[in-house]
């Protein structure tokens, strides 16, 4: 029955259902363009698809979603498309994960995916996405619309060499559109009004025909090189543009080779201490890690700092600028310290030996990079 | 100083092109920001630059001449999409 099934795809001469079934592919974001990548998948008959979306379903996504209907309407977007494409196929593994991929989805568990498929709306969860591609060594397609136009990039990470990222291109308008969401650098602010960005499901389409086709490396399986396809929809046209990497670029530049990663946990200062050969708890290197904490947090106005002990240690992202007003005398004067660098004694004895509420923290260890994967026990 | 190239610079949807002579120090960030303030392009939009005679990005940070940009050349002011 499975022959019968992918008869025409066995017809292609540069097609293999085997490597199709073999592979496993992560979704992020179950939007309009999320939604047509996970049909392209299961028409394949892909192996298996993990779909990652913290988001609800709204009435408004029904134009653009194949896999969507108003009985969905409040339901988790991810698991909404997983119910529907396993009728496609029931052979595809689909997995539906609610949640932001940020805090669901670990370095290990990337790490076993053939390729990642961006399908959000934002940059930090882009660059988020890259970031977290790069370390694991799985390639990343970056797919994204509007109204006319499709761009889908392919950074080819599970190659010996580091391509350019996502970030090599990024222009500076782009980091500074971020900065603007954010008060004190970290802490989102509650005002800002997000823009809503016209799209079609004639853009989401082509860009999920594109994207699958990228993530399988159907017809380009040697191909090493980062590429953007830019698709112009109302003229039919596109260029296909080859991304070099950038040694200033802020995603990828400080690395020669890609971090090793190493399995860390609670086991994280010895982990840490075998890596540098210096005992963790008395060295001066320097840990970047993957999310902002809190460091200090003092009202400006009153010198009130009973709010320290909920805040200070914690990830800025579980905070928003609400935090800045102070408790005690109601202005909002509190001065929020963050950081994302620390040596590793200053973690150490800040968390003593529990891993601090990060994904990962890299290292630079004489010109080779380490990562800490503190979601998963050594 | 780099030599100066004559070259083409036009948006992505081809409503607006200019031939410019530019100097090969002029980089990337800086041809995008002549094209948004001269052709009033959306201020809400990021935007990239892509040499579409090579088929290579020319990136922000980086100079004409090190990209490479030789006269005649297509240069092509891409919006750098985000939604999904």
């Amino acid at each position: 029955m499975d022959s019968d099934r992918y008869l025409r795809h066995s017809l292609i001469d540069w097609f293999s259902q085997d490597e199709v079934r073999a592979a496993r592919i992560a979704v992020i974001g179950a939007g309009a363009v999320g939604n047509e990548v996970v049909k392209n998948l299961a028409l394949l008959g892909v192996g298996a698809v993990d779909v990652h979306d913290f988001d609800r379903v709204e009435i408004h996504n029904l134009t653009r979603s194949i896999f969507l209907r108003e009985s969905d309407i409040g339901a988790s977007k991810a698991e909404a498309v997983v119910a529907r494409a396993r009728a496609v196929d029931p052979r595809v593994e689909l997995n539906a994960i609610d949640g932001d991929f940020w805090r669901t989805l670990r370095l290990s568990s990337l790490a076993r995916s053939s390729a990642a498929v961006c399908c959000v709306d934002n940059f930090e969860a882009r660059l988020r996405l890259n970031q977290m591609c790069l370390v694991a060594g799985v390639d990343v397609v970056n797919t994204a619309i509007d109204s006319r136009f499709v761009t889908v990039e392919t950074f080819p990470f599970a190659g010996d060499a580091i391509p350019a990222c996502f970030e090599c291109h990024l222009p500076h308008s782009a980091y500074q559109r971020i900065a603007e969401r954010y008060s004190c650098g970290w802490l989102r602010k509650t005002a800002y009004a997000e823009r809503k960005i016209p799209t079609t499901t004639i853009t989401a389409s082509i860009a999920g025909a594109l994207a699958a086709s990228a993530a399988l490396r159907l017809g380009n399986a040697r191909d090493h090189t980062a590429r953007r396809i830019f698709f112009d929809t109302l003229r039919g046209v596109s260029t296909v543009t080859t991304l070099d990497r950038q040694s200033e670029c802020a995603g990828c530049g400080t690395f020669a080779r890609r971090p090793r990663v190493i399995a860390a946990g609670n086991d994280w200062v010895r982990r840490l201490s075998e890596a540098t050969g210096i005992d963790a708890a008395s060295s001066d290197s320097v840990l970047r890690l993957s999310d902002a904490l809190i460091t200090d947090y003092e009202c400006a106005s009153c010198g009130d700092t009973s709010g320290a002990a909920s805040h200070v240690g914690r990830r800025a992202a579980d905070f928003d600028d609400r935090i800045t007003l102070c408790a005690a005398c109601g202005m909002k004067a509190v001065r929020v310290g963050i950081r994302e660098e620390f040596t590793a004694e200053a973690l150490v004895a800040r968390f003593d030996r529990v891993p601090p509420p990060v994904k990962y923290a890299l290292a630079d260890v004489g010109g080779a990079w380490i990562c800490l994967d503190f979601e998963e026990e050594g | 100083m780099a030599e100066e190239v004559r070259l083409m610079v036009r948006t992505a949807d081809q409503t607006r092109k200019a031939e410019l002579t530019l100097g090969g120090a002029s980089t990337g960030g800086e041809i995008i920001q002549a094209a948004v303030d001269n052709w009033a392009l959306p201020a809400d939009t990021d935007y990239t630059l892509v040499n579409t005679t090579t088929g290579r990005a020319v990136a922000p940070g980086e100079s004409l001449a090190k990209s490479g940009v030789k006269p005649g050349d297509v240069l092509e002011v891409q919006p750098v999409l985000v939604a999904g």
